[in-house]
């Protein structure tokens, strides 16, 4: 599979990844190599400081347009110190809560909103 | 004219809040007037609290008002003059020469790269700072920046105001952001659909997991990441919203209702210096299993 690296320090000209407008900058980045079936290796080399804004608006924005089994295989990271793999996990984990509940309200309204149909 | 007489203390606690609440009341429907702020009994005042004076000033200036700052007594206005307070309102600026203030600053809410610049200069390169863990000096700075970022999601305010102090002698550091955005509590019961407190809404708040976002990008961690942090680190947070007020020190929470509202949000955040955790998780968490 072809592959590319993003370096999030070249990317957002900062030893911070503090801010959501950069996450989002990353997540283009991230969703162009996706649609093209190619590999993300997002390399931490020289970022000092993240904050889960900058994991949520970047990485947790992809549960939400990817399924899991796609994104494990397409997306992998490099240079995260253990206590920032901490936090991307649990940013992981809540961004996989977050859309399954979405989906459930989803489906609850589509429900309510066919109930309404027929009523019609 | 409206005159506002402040107390002999302001601290960051439950009657310090209340007197800023007392504050943003007399002056919020105030245009074209005159403000008296009154400090002659006021000797001591928590200076990182002047984010909170800042942003009720800014407020009363845009009502095009006049604002008198009198009766400063000689060492609360040093440190309102070190901090750049006073510049704001027509004041002078002075130099700084131990290194305990953290300037007060008023941000756009576009401005995150210069609230990172500004956190550079005003707290990682501070001298009167004791030598911190790197570990602790990072959790610091994450904290306040989800703060900032909180603020700006859920506040969808204009600006936001900070200042922060340095207190050696309790070997602590508080830094306070305030905004006069969207209330916790306005947030939490539109999303919700059910009245709450300004407590209740607080409370709801900060549970992890809990969000009132709707889009298309998750959240509900920043709060309970500091939390976590702050009870290991023997800190406190406080967060006042409406008429909401809710507070952690280390690991014991409380929170109440006020008679009157102010109609934004206040964090205070108070780190212990004197910490020594390394905060590194012994984690046996591999890359590959993250996703």
């Amino acid at each position: 599979m072809k592959e590319i690296r993003i370096n999030i320090f070249e990317l957002i000209a900062s030893h911070a990844a503090v801010s959501t407008t950069d996450g989002e900058n990353l997540y283009e980045r991230i969703k162009k190599a996706f649609d093209s079936k190619i590999k993300v290796i997002l390399d931490f080399n020289n970022i000092e400081l993240i904050t889960s804004t900058f994991l949520n608006s970047s990485v947790g924005k992809l549960y939400g347009q990817y399924d899991l089994d796609f994104i494990r295989e397409h997306l992998s990271v490099d240079n995260l110190s253990d206590d920032d793999l901490v936090l991307l996990k649990k940013v992981v984990d809540r961004a996989k809560e977050y859309f399954k509940e979405r989906e459930k309200i989803d489906r609850a309204i589509e429900k309510a909103l066919g109930e309404d149909d027929e009523d019609k | 004219m409206n005159k506002f007489i402040f107390p002999a203390t302001i601290k960051s606690d439950n009657n310090g809040y209340k007197c800023f609440i007392e504050l943003y009341q007399l002056t919020k429907e105030m245009i074209f007037d005159e403000l008296i702020l009154d400090f002659n009994k006021t000797s001591w005042f928590d200076a990182n609290l002047l984010a909170i004076l800042g942003s009720i000033l800014n407020k009363v200036q845009s009502g095009l008002n006049d604002i008198q700052i009198t009766n400063l007594k000689p060492h609360v206005s040093k440190v309102f003059s070190k901090n750049h307070f006073l510049s704001n309102f027509g004041g002078e600026k002075i130099e700084d020469y131990y290194g305990t203030t953290i300037k007060y600053k008023r941000f756009k809410s576009s401005e995150e790269k210069l609230f990172k610049v500004y956190l550079d200069n005003e707290l990682l390169s501070k001298k009167a700072l004791p030598k911190m863990t790197s570990a602790l000096r990072k959790k610091i700075n994450e904290s306040i920046f989800e703060i900032f970022n909180n603020t700006i999601i859920h506040g969808n305010s204009k600006d936001i105001f900070s200042c922060g102090q340095y207190y050696p002698s309790d070997m602590r550091l508080d830094f306070t952001i305030v905004d006069l955005g969207k209330t916790i509590k306005g947030n939490v019961s539109r999303y919700l659909q059910k009245k709450f407190s300004g407590s209740e809404a607080i409370e709801w708040a900060i549970e992890e997991g809990n969000t009132t976002k709707t889009g298309d990008t998750p959240g509900g961690l920043g709060l309970s990441l500091i939390r976590s942090f702050l009870e290991l680190n023997g800190g406190k947070i406080q967060i006042l919203s409406a008429d909401g007020y809710w507070y952690q020190r280390k690991d014991k929470s409380k929170s109440l209702v006020f008679d009157q509202r102010f109609d934004g949000t206040i964090v205070n955040l108070e780190f212990n210096i004197n910490d020594q955790n390394e905060y590194c998780l012994a984690s046996e968490l591999k890359p590959e299993e993250i996703f």
